[in-house]
């Protein structure tokens, strides 16, 4: 229990350490990639609180997800690489009261909330996946699927609005 | 001991895909040169290139390595031998192979070179074309099984291979796992002819020993894979069950190495357009077809 309690710890500060990394350092590549590993340790968190799949499946996806948003990074911001120091944070006053009142919103329902009895042991990783799935495909299947098709909408979405007009590339050079 | 084992297992496989590689590369049979060449690499100097990010740099080659040996530890050589059996052992492997990714992406930014980073943004895009079709033939593999245990799937193989209950996917699974372990034709990260070697350009001496020992390391946890995932695993007459998975890793590490000999390299916008224009479809039905399999003859 007492090494179940320090590794969630451990994992829970990494993750803040590599949350903090993002906005300390001046490169794309590195602030990308330290926004993946502080998932990554909240992946290996979810691992100490015996909830495998989550754990698993949180490491796997970050990995993408960040990666690609790094790609992203480096074509936008002015200065990828981060030789010409630019300033990472802006808009400070509205992120430290947005911040501030996020982090009091989420301690007060993870404090006053009425969580219910606390199972005293974990269901073995194999039975948690299968209940997981049929939670998936039963009573929140509802949630599940809109949650995906809102993201394919918004692929599509966003790969038709960054494609070219069909005029705009057969008739002008403009471009 | 296990993961000892596994991991001793999985240096003598590197070395043997050295051997194979070389051999079918130029056609000579010389089982000292991968030893020699290390040697010869550990000896040289590990130049660092001027201003490079320091931590990506150093990272990747090590990260690379963790990657590979860590997708091996769910792989079950015999019904005992497997160093962890997870609960989720066909999601923890994509997990661990993900992190290839990362690596390339580490190595091609982190030596501030031209050739290194095109060569790391080029995986990114090859990642797009084939992670589905890595992802998506094995949850056909685990609707089979019933389950993501490595082990219940070789089990689940019992009867009928999966090569022949659904050959679809494994070639899908087959042409990804290549792309994934960046072999010809898929070699567009290090491709020596245009990216004079891409991410592994500015790597030399020991750091790039490290680097080909992951990469050999990733070709075979990836035979491996193919073998628990469609080749019945362990199982076969006669012969012990160590010695069926060996042979058959052995043999789709041949098959993988032979295919990329007789191909050209493959263009990114091709396998982008391949992979999502007829990959993902495929897989879509791969999928479709054993689910309807699985109903009426399990």
């Amino acid at each position: 229990m007492t090494t179940q309690a320090f590794f969630i710890g451990f994992f829970g500060l990494a993750a803040v350490w590599f949350g903090v990394v993002v906005f300390r350092t001046h490169s794309m590549m590195r602030s990308a990639l330290a926004l993946l590993f502080s998932q990554t340790a909240l992946g290996a968190m979810f691992l100490g609180m015996q909830a495998e799949f989550l754990g698993v499946l949180q490491i796997m996806m970050m990995a993408t997800e960040m990666s690609i948003m790094a790609i992203f990074m480096v074509m936008f911001m002015m200065d990828p690489g981060g030789l010409g120091e630019m300033e990472m944070t802006h808009q400070k006053r509205l992120s430290l009261v947005a911040g501030f009142v996020a982090f009091t919103g989420a301690a007060a329902v993870a404090v006053l909330f009425d969580w219910g009895p606390v199972v005293s042991v974990a269901p073995d990783a194999a039975q948690q996946t299968a209940d997981l799935g049929l939670e998936l495909l039963g009573r929140s299947m509802l949630i599940f699927e809109t949650a995906g098709i809102t993201i394919l909408t918004a692929m599509i979405a966003a790969t038709a609005v960054a494609i070219l007009p069909i005029e705009a590339k057969t008739t002008t050079n403009e471009y | 001991m296990t993961s000892l084992l596994i991991i001793l297992l999985l240096l003598a496989g590197a070395y043997l895909v050295a051997v194979l590689e070389a051999w079918i590369a130029n056609g000579r049979l010389r089982f000292a040169t991968p030893v020699l060449a290390g040697i010869a690499m550990l000896g040289r100097e590990s130049i660092v290139p001027r201003q490079p990010d320091r931590i990506f740099f150093e990272t990747a080659p090590v990260l690379l390595l963790i990657s590979a040996i860590l997708g091996a530890m769910v792989l079950p050589l015999t019904p005992d031998l497997i160093t962890t059996d997870l609960a989720t052992g066909a999601l923890f492997i994509n997990a661990a192979l993900v992190y290839v990714l990362v690596a390339l992406l580490m190595a091609g930014w982190g030596p501030d070179g031209a050739y290194a980073m095109i060569g790391g943004w080029r995986f990114l895009g090859q990642l797009i074309a084939y992670a589905m079709l890595i992802v998506m033939p094995i949850t056909a593999v685990a609707m089979r099984a019933e389950s993501l245990l490595t082990t219940q799937i070789v089990v689940s193989q019992a009867g009928l291979w999966n090569i022949v209950y659904q050959p679809l996917g494994f070639g899908l699974f087959f042409v990804a796992a290549m792309a994934l372990a960046f072999l010809p034709p898929f070699d567009l990260a290090t491709a020596n002819s245009e990216l004079a070697s891409g991410v592994e350009a500015e790597y030399s001496g020991v750091r790039l020993a490290v680097f080909r020992l992951a990469r050999l390391t990733l070709v075979m946890t990836l035979a491996a894979a193919t073998v628990v995932f469609y080749l019945g695993g362990w199982q076969g007459p006669w012969l012990p069950p160590w010695a069926w998975s060996g042979l058959k890793i052995l043999a789709v590490t041949a098959a993988m190495l032979l295919a990329g000999r007789l191909m050209p390299r493959i263009r990114e916008a091709d396998l982008m357009a391949w992979g999502w224009m007829l990959g993902i479809p495929l897989a879509l039905l791969n999928i479709f077809l054993v689910g309807v399999l699985v109903l009426v003859w399990p």
